[in-house]
């Protein structure tokens, strides 16, 4: 079973090739009782809230003027004109059926990868249907509703990113950018109301600082003070407002997940929450040590001095602190290096057909140095 | 996975280290290899020519280093000459002395080679003179300069980097300076007073001793002062920068040390109390590695110290060198400028050796068609 929501099916007229949708030629209206063969485009419309069909000319003459009881005897629910639509399926059953499997799969859209095993995966699905099946079959209605409500608030974010990477599947790369440009600009445009709402907050304080700066004719110090106080207060209020907003609506959800009919799913994989990237380390892990100097703030060599005052010098941004390290470096490098040893370590490791020579060259050598 | 490079590390990282770095048993082996394979050349194109004495007058490997630093010499007056800076005079003799580590003076004498061994040095040290006018200085032609230049890229293996001393000597005149001031930086494992103590600790040092090269006199009170303190050190800087200029290229220094151990050496030799005393301070008493370092700084002063200029050849001695290498020197390149020319242009059986390839192509395709549809019925056409 696709855990996806259900494509919506063509339009059955099309296949028929005949207007109206699915019914025989002489499908009588339940409420007016006109009928196909006296009226050729004759279409009957559906409420999902009872299922009940009717023609569109009753829906307009009932439902035109409000929400009114449904005409239908024994069936007394109020109706809505713009909750009626066009009949997929031929069995009424079956489209009610499909709707309500379409409001749970919006709720329990959980895939097989958020699991550990597929036993956990398939006991999920299992329980999915068993609230299915009590939906569908009238048993324990109210009940069932509440229990997806209740899984509904705790889980809304998990809900709404699940829904999300299955609406990004299946959008097109450039549908997605549209997507993200819209929410920058609302994003913008919630910052810049913020930022007015500063502004104006500052501009009244600073009018309230000079009113009270007239009316108290106290020092301006002070009043100054009083005036960032206020204000500092003012920002923290709103700050402390919005947290507890926040907290509520979390305490309401958590209240409201802790019924009878409290949903729980076993065998969730525990989501890993991926660490902030590391910044871009340009030696990869490579260090280098100073160990003979220490490189200081000042050299007070004047070939320095003079750099550093030099205007030809430090206009392109050139560090004299630069060339004191590399002087500094040049200085040492090499100084534990002793070369005869490690070039003779390097031969005799290198290449063993030296060696002889090598070996024979110590008789013959000389004493020169030019 | 940390890796934590030293400078040590940093040295053993370069070309000049892995190259051009020899033990000196290993030096004398190379420069023996060369020799004896120039004599074995030199053989053979004896008995070519059937030249009587050619081969009784051939150079021995002590007159050919000395021909080889009387060349080094000549380039340091002549870049001296074109007023360039030190480092361009210690590329180009370091290029003269590698080359001629692979090379044989019979085969390419250094009267037609350090010029070009100049021009190269200028360009890798970026201070770069035209072509035509570095000619006209010299009064040679540009085709002269430019043909060797080539086979002194591969005798180099292409490898261009020659470190050097000064900016190190440099480093050390810094922190010296530093130091006298009282202003010091904090070496990890070694123990110092810190930086005042450091200061008068410096007040206190004796004086440079007879053989030590600084033209630094003490001041005739006797009380010592900062600034004297300052004086000393620039004396010694420039007694060492000179003992870098000339000794350390004119012997084999860079060969069988590395540069940071030259420099201190030309500093040792210059002040030595001031030289130690600063060493103290940068090797930690304890380390094991630090009478090895001084050891292998004395071994580089005594090389630096035992050298002088009267070792080096004279005008005559030259030309008397160069007359005898004349009628022993290798025939085959003895125009360099026609093999450099020829060289660019391409040979001629390049040219024959294409023609003929694509000869035997068209004749391959011609039989491959007549395999497949037979011979063609009005006998062969073309």
């Amino acid at each position: 079973m696709s855990r996806l929501a259900q494509p919506k099916a063509s339009p059955v007229s099309k296949r028929d090739g005949r207007i109206g949708g699915v019914g025989g030629p002489d499908e009588i209206c339940p409420v007016c009782k006109s009928s196909r063969y006296l009226n050729a485009s004759l279409r009957f419309l559906v409420n999902p809230e009872c299922y009940h069909k009717m023609c569109e000319s009753c829906v307009d003459r009932i439902f035109s003027h409000g929400p009114a009881p449904c005409p239908i005897p024994k069936c007394g629910r109020t109706l809505r004109k713009h909750r009626f639509r066009e009949q997929t399926f031929e069995d009424l059953r079956v489209e009610r059926e499909v709707d309500i499997r379409k409001k749970v799969a919006a709720v329990f859209n959980k895939r097989e990868e958020d699991f550990g095993s597929l036993r956990d995966y398939n006991d999920y699905l299992n329980d999915v249907e068993d609230i299915t099946f009590n939906l569908t079959e009238k048993i324990d209605v109210e009940q069932t509703e509440k229990r997806l409500e209740a899984y509904r608030q705790a889980n809304a974010r998990e809900i709404e990113d699940n829904m999300r990477t299955a609406a990004e599947e299946k959008q097109s790369f450039a549908q997605l950018q549209k997507l993200e440009r819209q929410q920058a600009r609302q994003r913008r445009e919630a910052a810049r109301r913020e930022e007015e709402e500063e502004r104006r907050e500052v501009e009244e304080n600073r009018k309230d600082v000079l009113s009270r700066l007239q009316a108290t004719g106290a020092d301006a110090e002070t009043v100054a003070k009083e005036g960032q106080r206020v204000q500092l207060r003012k920002r923290m209020d709103r700050q402390a407002a919005q947290d507890r907003q926040r907290q509520l609506q979390a305490a309401e959800d958590v209240r409201a997940g802790n019924g009878s009919s409290n949903f729980v799913i076993k065998g969730l994989k525990a989501k890993v929450k991926a660490e902030p990237e590391a910044p871009i380390d340009p030696f990869e892990n490579l260090r280098f040590a100073n160990t003979y100097y220490e490189l200081q703030d000042n050299y007070i060599w004047e070939g320095i001095q003079e750099a550093k005052k030099d205007v030809r010098q430090t206009a392109g941004g050139y560090d004299v602190g630069e060339f004191a390290r590399r002087s500094l470096v040049a200085a040492f490098s090499g100084l534990g290096v002793f070369v005869a040893d490690e070039v003779a370590e390097r031969d005799r490791v290198g290449q063993d057909g030296e060696v002889s020579t090598v070996r024979a060259a110590i008789g013959v050598r000389d004493m020169e140095t030019g | 996975m940390t890796q934590t490079l030293t400078e040590d590390d940093l040295y053993r990282a370069s070309t000049q280290f892995r190259l051009w770095s020899f033990s000196p048993e290993s030096l004398a082996v190379l420069r023996q290899k060369t020799h004896e394979l120039a004599r074995e050349r030199g053989r053979q194109y004896g008995s070519e020519n059937n030249d009587a004495d050619g081969m009784a007058d051939h150079l021995s490997k002590e007159e050919e280093l000395q021909l080889v630093q009387r060349y080094c010499e000549q380039i340091r007056t002549t870049s001296d000459h074109f007023k360039w800076p030190v480092q361009v005079k210690a590329t180009a003799v370091q290029y003269l002395r590698r080359f001629y580590l692979s090379n044989s003076v019979r085969t390419y004498p250094p009267k037609e080679v350090y010029k070009t061994v100049l021009f190269l040095a200028c360009k890798t040290e970026a201070t770069h003179m035209a072509l035509p006018e570095y000619a006209r200085r010299i009064s040679t032609a540009p085709e002269v300069i430019l043909a060797p230049e080539y086979k002194i890229m591969q005798a180099l293996r292409f490898t261009l980097d020659v470190r050097q001393p000064y900016r190190g000597l440099k480093g050390v005149l810094m922190e010296m300076l530093n130091m006298a001031q009282g202003m010091v930086g904090q070496v990890e494992g070694v123990e110092t007073k810190g930086a005042k103590q450091l200061q008068q600790d410096m007040l206190l040092l004796e004086q440079p001793g007879h053989h030590d090269r600084t033209p630094w006199k003490a001041p005739s009170s006797g009380k010592m002062e900062v600034k004297h303190i300052t004086d000393r050190i620039n004396a010694a800087y420039s007694a060492a920068k000179a003992l870098l200029d000339g000794p350390a290229l004119l012997t084999d220094v860079y060969f069988l040390y590395t540069s940071s151990q030259i420099l201190l050496a030309a500093l040792h030799l210059a002040d030595e109390p001031l030289t130690s005393f600063y060493l103290n301070t940068k090797l930690p008493l304890t380390s094991d590695l630090r009478p090895r370092i001084l050891g292998t700084i004395a071994a580089c002063a005594d090389i630096l110290q035992t050298f002088s200029t009267d070792q080096i050849l004279t005008k005559e001695g030259r030309d008397g060198l160069e007359a005898r290498l004349e009628k022993c020197r290798d025939p085959a390149t003895r125009d360099l400028v026609k093999a450099h020319a020829a060289a660019k242009r391409g040979s001629e059986s390049d040219e024959e050796e294409k023609i003929r390839k694509r000869k035997a192509a068209r004749e391959k395709h011609e039989r491959e068609g007549d395999d497949f549809f037979g011979p063609s019925i009005g006998g062969k056409k073309g």
